[in-house]
């Protein structure tokens, strides 16, 4: 056998530090955990790619597509047999066409309603037959829509679209009804005009004595009221126009009851109440006419909507969705990339024997689990850091103080890394750390508030919401790079409380693991 | 021996773990400067007696220190006198073999200066520095024991704890680590190896023969060897066989020297004699002196030492600790 080169002929001393005092030798045991998870890292230049590419390539594709929110609803309309007799196809895709995707107007309800079980299409609108009729007649007409909805969303969705469409509707019948009414209101207004001279003929024919002739001309002015009756809008919608077309009717009604006293006094040979009741009537039809004249001439789109709406947003408008989401993207990176780190670190080398090693050797708890944190923490700052300047690229804004943001990226870290060492820590094997690392990235997605606003959860959700990191993480990461302010106080509050909580447990946990070790 | 000597000091050490396995009444000692072997079959506690001398398990019975002091208590300037080669494989695979190395020294603590010196000295020793970059995910088997090896020597530890460290490997590269721990003994180290491979034991200044948890013996290989056979045997071929049974009865007749005598248990050797002494060597011109002077002369045409391999030995002591039990409960 060839001899193996000596090591150098001295007597050992177990002393391999060389006289490096305690705290420096502390901090040398500390960075060794560092410098072994920076070197283990960055032989994987896969990993390390997937997760700085990865999800800034998923935020373009998201960005260069999504066009709205708003799900499209594939319709058909069905129309009763004889048609819909008044209403234009075109009409009708105009209406319709704009909440849904309108694939036909059939009057074979049967087919469309197969076509919806087989789904081709999601919504089936109903029109009832007679509609005008029946509005004529005062029954309100029923459009029934039939969806076979799946998504609870788009279920809400279609039903907010049918409340508008028939909202539409309502105001288009309402628009018509308004400006027929006053076209008529214009005509009687002459004949109210018209009527004023006659109460002034009534009132001489009352002095004079002329009894036949005033009440010729009381019956002429009662039939010029009941016709403006008839023609007005009803008193519901009149007094939502509120002013002088809600008072309309009630002077109509004040009108005739002079005028029956009118014609009482005269039949009673009552001259001095005759006359009284005449003056008031005078006044009121004075009063008419002022209303008629405004009724008259105000738009119908008016009448109909008279409270209009003003926009607008302080910062010139909100933001396109891949700025939006942007904040949210960032957070789950940083997330996910120190929950799956996390999750590894401690359960490999727990089952590759590596912690009876490190009981043997003058290493603590303190320094395995700081070098470790340290480690990712670096390495997760430098590929946020990464994503960062390619969002900026595409345009994302950093309003706020970039300090708070720093201080906001690096709690999120470290919270995240310890959700990742308790999976790690709890874990059995690899693959339970991953599976179970898999379902804290459903988590978040689901409950942190990315997709679904967190006040659509009932409290117990919102302990678990409250929980997860990336929950904070994105509504500080909002605060700070699209609103420009400050993180709320709860947003530190948080990440530290789940930081503390967690390293604490992983504390605990691991020293119980190393014992056994 | 004087304690201070004493690398480790097992006094009755007890850890009972139930249904009969752990390790009992254990009394040993391992000078400062040798290598004790610990050999036995797998589960009988090898590596435990090792983690309870390192400290990981704390013993329900007796008392125990290495290098003087209690390893339950161990403090940080202890453990930094220790190495430790673990029988699983720790080696990180996508580090190199230098990572890996000098990943182990800072964990005792040792400067990034000190650990550059160190692991061009060690690297050269375990045959390694050529592959110093390469990843420990590209080492052969073999390669991976020595950079273990490596890792456990870089803060000069001057006592190592080596738990079967030849396990699975070649017998080539097998006779070089024992190579590689006398050199380290030589240096004035004091080495505890676990194996299972008896013949291992040649290579141990001392050797621990474990069974159940228990030692049954602990001595120089040598005197395991007198142990276990009585003595030392001399194999005699005499000219004529017809002499066998005379020459048998002027050997039993010698107590002081001869403690047995009887055929060779070769059936094919009909001339053949075992004779058994304390000391074969030593022994030899005596017995041929005293069968050569008989009268009628008892000629003798060979006579040697008889080299009785270690797995005979061992096995003879397990043989005789399962008599011994069997006689102790009936």
């Amino acid at each position: 056998m060839a001899d193996a080169p000596l090591i150098e002929k001295t007597v050992p001393t177990g002393a391999g530090h060389g006289g490096v005092p305690a705290w420096r030798r502390w901090l040398i045991r500390a960075r060794a955990y560092f410098l072994k998870e920076v070197n283990e890292i960055r032989r994987q230049p896969l990993l390390i790619m997937s997760l700085i590419v990865g999800p800034l390539l998923v935020l373009i594709l998201f960005g260069a597509t999504y066009v709205n929110s708003t799900p499209r609803v594939r319709t058909a309309v069905v129309l009763p047999p004889g048609g819909a007799p008044g209403i234009s196809e075109e009409q009708i895709r105009e209406v319709i066409g704009l909440n849904f995707d309108l694939r036909a107007i059939t009057t074979d309800r049967a087919g469309a309603e197969a076509q919806l079980a087989a789904g081709d299409l999601d919504l089936v609108q109903i029109i009832p037959e007679n509609a005008a009729n029946a509005l004529r007649e005062g029954v309100s007409p029923q459009i029934e829509f039939v969806s076979n909805a799946i998504n609870p969303l788009v279920e809400g969705w279609i039903q907010y679209l049918a409340y508008a469409e028939v909202n539409e509707i309502n105001k288009a019948i309402l628009r018509a009804t308004a400006a027929e009414a006053q076209r008529e209101a214009s005509t009687i207004r002459v004949r109210v005009v018209d009527a004023e001279g006659k109460v002034s003929e009534l009132e001489r024919g009352v002095v004079e004595a002329r009894a036949q002739a005033a009440r010729r001309d009381i019956g002429e002015i009662r039939t010029t009221l009941e016709s403006l009756e008839q023609a007005l809008p009803s008193q519901e919608f009149l007094s939502a126009q509120g002013g002088e077309s809600a008072r309309l009717r009630p002077t109509i009604e004040r009108l005739k009851t002079n005028l029956d006293r009118i014609d009482r006094a005269i039949a009673d040979n009552k001259l001095t109440e005759a006359l009284a009741e005449i003056a008031a009537a005078k006044n009121d039809l004075r009063a008419l006419n002022g209303s008629l004249e405004i009724f008259v001439n105000t738009p119908p789109e008016r009448l109909v909507s008279p409270v209009t709406q003003s926009y607008r947003n302080v910062r010139g408008g909100a933001y396109p969705a891949v700025v939006y989401y942007a904040p949210g993207v960032l957070a789950l990176l940083v997330q996910h990339t120190a929950v799956t780190l996390g999750a590894l670190a401690l359960v490999r080398e727990r089952l590759m024997g590596a912690f009876e090693v490190f009981r043997v050797a003058p290493v603590n708890l303190t320094q395995l689990i700081l070098g470790k944190y340290l480690g990712y923490t670096v390495f997760i700052g430098l590929a946020t850091l990464a994503l960062i300047v390619a969002m900026t690229l595409l345009g994302v804004p950093l309003l706020g103080n970039w300090l708070l943001f720093a201080a906001l990226i690096l709690l999120l870290i470290v919270a995240s890394l310890g959700v990742g060492f308790l999976i790690s820590a709890l874990s059995g094997s690899d693959s339970q750390a991953i599976q179970l690392a898999m379902i804290s990235l459903l988590l978040s997605i689901f409950f942190s508030g990315f997709f679904i606003a967190l006040d659509s959860f009932a409290w117990p959700a919102l302990v678990v919401a409250y929980a997860i990191p990336m929950t904070h993480g994105l509504a500080g990461f909002q605060d700070v790079m699209l609103r420009g302010i400050a993180p709320n106080p709860w947003t530190w509050i948080g990440l530290g409380l789940i930081a503390v909580i967690t390293f604490a447990l992983v504390v605990l946990i691991t020293r119980r693991q190393l014992l056994k070790a | 021996m004087s304690s201070e000597n004493l690398a480790i000091l097992s006094e009755g050490v007890e850890l009972d773990f139930g249904n009969g396995a752990g390790i009992f009444d254990q009394h040993y000692q391992v000078p400062q400067g040798t290598i004790l072997g610990m050999i036995g079959p797998s589960g009988c506690g090898k590596t435990t007696t090792c983690r309870v001398a390192l400290g990981l398990l704390i013993p329900q019975k007796g008392r125990i220190t290495t290098l003087g002091r209690n390893p339950a208590r161990f403090r940080a300037a202890d453990r930094e006198r220790i190495g430790y080669i673990p029988q699983q494989f720790v080696l990180y695979p996508r580090l190199s073999v230098a990572e890996n190395a000098a990943f182990v020294a800072s964990l005792y603590g040792m400067p990034a200066r000190r650990v550059r010196a160190r692991l061009d000295e060690l690297l050269a020793f375990v045959d390694l520095s050529d592959a110093r970059h390469r990843l420990a995910q590209n080492l052969s088997g073999g390669m991976q024991r020595r950079l273990m090896l490596a890792g456990a020597l870089m803060h000069d530890p001057v006592l190592l704890f080596a738990d079967e460290p030849t396990a699975g490997i070649d017998p080539v590269l097998r006779a070089r680590f024992w190579e590689y721990f006398r050199q380290l003994r030589d240096q004035g180290r004091t080495l505890v190896v676990t194996t299972q491979v008896v013949s291992e034991a040649i290579y141990c200044d001392y050797v621990a023969v474990m069974r159940k948890g228990r030692i049954l013996a602990v001595d120089t290989p040598e005197n395991l060897r007198r142990m276990a056979l009585g003595g030392e045997i001399i194999d005699l071929t005499l000219k004529n066989p017809e002499e066998v049974h005379r020459a048998l009865e002027v050997l039993k007749r010698w107590k002081d020297v001869v403690r047995a005598a009887h055929r060779s248990p070769n059936p094919d050797a009909e001339a053949d004699i075992h004779v058994v002494v304390e000391d074969a060597r030593e022994w030899l011109p005596e017995v041929l002196n005293r069968l050569e002077n008989q009268k009628p002369r008892i000629s003798v045409e060979s006579a040697a030492p008889v080299e009785v391999s270690y797995d005979e030995v061992f096995i003879r002591i397990m043989e005789q600790d399962q008599r011994a039990q069997e006689a102790r409960h009936g």
